[in-house]
């Protein structure tokens, strides 16, 4: 619904059956070279959809999931790139107040392995830190036409300090998410401007950017 | 590129951004292309700093400005009206969920000098130091008639006719006086010169409503301003369009509009050619399809400090009535700050802007300078104001006219519903906005 506001209130709103009301709300988007299965990836965590040949993105502003984190409930508000990566035309808006990344790279194409270091780079350029950001070697499920190994991607990662896992979107894809949820800071709020508000909602209403209420 | 679209947008600004959404939520095939390597075009927000002293040849901005990232300086001042349409159609496209927005804190209104809080309410009507005693009550008693207008119903509108009573002739009915006419023509119903004076009063009646009905949102001021810049509201729609299918190309220089029979028939860029059936632009793509009618002053200047005399406001809006300074079109003050994200830490940005009237642009907008105190750096432009020659049909090439000099974005939204009307055939059919698509399972 447009007119209603996110994350303050979806604690209180949304009980989530028990007894800790806390929820946590991350901004997460999704970077990578066109038809490296970012939205195929999503979708399977979402919806555990998968189609073999997924058409691009149409439609979907944001995907939203709730995850469980031992006692927090974290809830990834998903951004995806809307093909805007294709001819390099991402607004910065996409990658403002983003707390996490998943960069994604196809294993059969080592083009989409340079690709995604340079995405990493954009990141660190544009998004605020601090930010987790996560590499996916996607279509895993295509080994046999493996490019990229996973020792080379590690390496990387580690000189990077980014999570890395190898993911399939005909496989389980939640274990990257339930990583980066681990490793982001679910602190108390900081207390935001009060006066913020979004069109639409009641002027109390707040973001909560990134922390807990 | 060398495909075929139903349109081709060119270039990134919000009107160009608004409709590109519009058309591809209709089922629109379109590409949307800019010559800049950013979004935005005139109403985009610079960042960092040292991009906006090197746009206006200034040398290397110092220390004290903080990091040059910290800053999004708009080169248009504007702000949106809480209740407005600009409000309407983020709200109906849903763009909204993609920004977030701070009231502005004071709205004031200058006279003889000085400047006062813009009355809007009959409380503080009574409280306000721009009227004497009796015209208080003379003003509170227009404003409950405003407020009680029903269009359709003769009997609230107390034997004056909004339909057929000039605003002039209600202003007398109520005996108001040339400073009250003032500040509620030009502070309240937000008219830039004194022409609606003789049209019949319903405009100005709706005005007022606007203004009210917007303050009483969210309180302070009946304007909202976005988080991080204005610059935000283009790339807002620009993502909505993205979303629903179109194709976006940055930093791509456009070399020629292909023409076939005084129609358009695509859009050449180097060596490549997109075919289309029609093309949405500002005036900057094609000079030779609109004419200049007129010119803006707009004045940036970075301070360290609120305005004066504004309670420390950290956002705030002066409006300057043509007649308290002997001119025919208002000034404008509009001034935004750190807590907006758009400047670093402790600093300020404000905008003074007004309808150029004679050789001397700078000379004019003084008053509104001279409300500021100490200005630590100050950029000026003077931009040219552009109309579109012909509306379009025939060559099926619309295009929009630049930003003018008022405060906020009715004329902006109405330019863009009109352009729509005149490329589509058609009002913009908000019930093709998949409100629930890809949205939370509420």
């Amino acid at each position: 619904m447009a007119n209603t506001p996110r994350a303050g209130g979806a604690g209180a709103q949304r009980p989530n059956g028990t007894v800790q009301n806390k929820v946590c709300q991350f901004k997460l988007v999704l970077l990578g070279e066109s038809a490296v299965g970012k939205s195929s990836l999503v979708l399977r965590f979402v919806k555990g959809q998968f189609h073999e040949y997924q058409e691009s993105t149409i439609g979907a502003a944001f995907l939203t999931q709730p995850l469980r984190v031992e006692d927090t409930a974290v809830k990834f508000e998903i951004w995806d790139t809307a093909g805007q990566e294709r001819y390099h035309s991402l607004a910065p808006m996409y990658y403002r107040g983003a707390q996490a990344a998943i960069v994604v790279y196809d294993i059969p194409n080592q083009d989409t392995f340079g690709r995604a270091k340079n995405w990493v780079k954009e990141l660190h350029k544009q998004a605020s830190p601090p930010i987790v950001i996560a590499l996916a070697g996607n279509k895993a499920d295509l080994a046999n036409k493996r490019v990229v190994e996973f020792e080379e991607a590690q390496q990387y990662a580690d000189e990077n300090r980014l999570l890395i896992m190898e993911t399939s979107a005909k496989t389980m894809v939640n274990d990257i998410f339930l990583a980066i949820a681990k490793k982001l800071p679910k602190s108390e709020a900081k207390g935001g401007a009060a006066e913020e508000h979004r069109v639409g909602a009641v002027p109390t209403q707040q973001r909560a950017s990134g922390c807990c209420k | 590129m060398d495909e075929e679209y139903d349109a081709i947008v060119l270039g990134t600004g919000l009107k160009e951004c608004i409709l590109s959404g519009m058309l591809s939520v209709s089922g629109k095939k379109v590409l949307h292309v800019d010559r800049n390597k950013y979004y935005g075009g005139e109403s985009a927000s610079i960042t960092p700093l040292e991009e906006l002293f090197t746009r206006f040849g200034a040398p290397a901005p110092d220390e004290c400005y903080g990091r040059g990232r910290d800053w999004n300086v708009d080169l248009i001042p504007k702000f949106l009206m809480a209740n407005g349409s600009l409000v309407k159609l983020l709200i109906h496209t849903g763009v909204t969920r993609y920004l977030e927005f701070k009231s502005v804190e004071g709205s004031y209104v200058y006279k003889g000098g000085k400047i006062s809080k813009v009355p809007v309410d009959q409380k503080e009507a009574l409280a306000s130091d721009l009227m004497g005693m009796f015209e208080k009550r003379r003003f509170r008693n227009f404003l409950i008639y405003v407020q009680d207008v029903r269009e359709d119903d003769p009997k609230t509108w107390k034997d004056m006719d909004p339909h057929t009573c000039t605003m002039q002739q209600i202003y007398d009915k109520f005996g108001l006086d040339k400073n009250t006419q003032d500040f509620t023509g030009h502070a309240l119903a937000l008219y830039r010169d004194d022409e609606y004076l003789n049209q019949t009063a319903i405009q100005t009646v709706r005005r007022i409503k606007l203004y009210s009905d917007s303050l009483a949102r969210y309180g302070k001021s009946p304007y909202l301003y976005p988080m991080y810049g204005l610059g935000e509201l283009p790339q807002g729609f620009a993502r909505l369009s993205a979303i629903y299918g179109g194709t976006y190309m940055l930093d791509k220089p456009i070399d020629e509009i292909v023409m076939e029979d005084g129609r358009v028939v695509g859009v050449r860029s180097g060596k490549e050619i997109a075919k289309c059936k029609q093309v949405y632009c500002d005036p900057s793509y094609v000079p030779d399809k609109v004419e200049k009618t007129g010119q803006v002053i707009r004045c940036i200047c970075l301070m360290d400090h609120p305005v004066p005399n504004t309670r420390d406001a950290l956002s705030t809006q002066i409006i300057i009535p043509q007649k308290q300074v002997g001119r025919k079109s208002d000034i404008y003050v509009s001034l935004v700050s750190y807590t907006h994200q758009v400047a670093a830490k402790g600093w300020f940005i404000a905008m003074v802007s007004t309808t150029v009237e004679t050789d001397n642009p700078e000379n004019e907008i003084k008053p509104g300078l001279d409300l500021l105190g100490p200005i630590r750096q100050k950029f000026v432009s003077v931009s040219d104001y552009y109309e579109p020659t012909d509306d379009g049909i025939q060559s099926q090439i619309f295009i929009s006219a630049s930003y003018d000099a008022t405060t906020h974005f009715e004329t902006t939204c109405l330019d863009v519903l009109d352009i729509f009307r005149r490329g589509t055939g058609e009002d913009f059919d908000f019930s093709k906005v998949k409100l629930d698509l890809g949205d939370e399972e509420q």
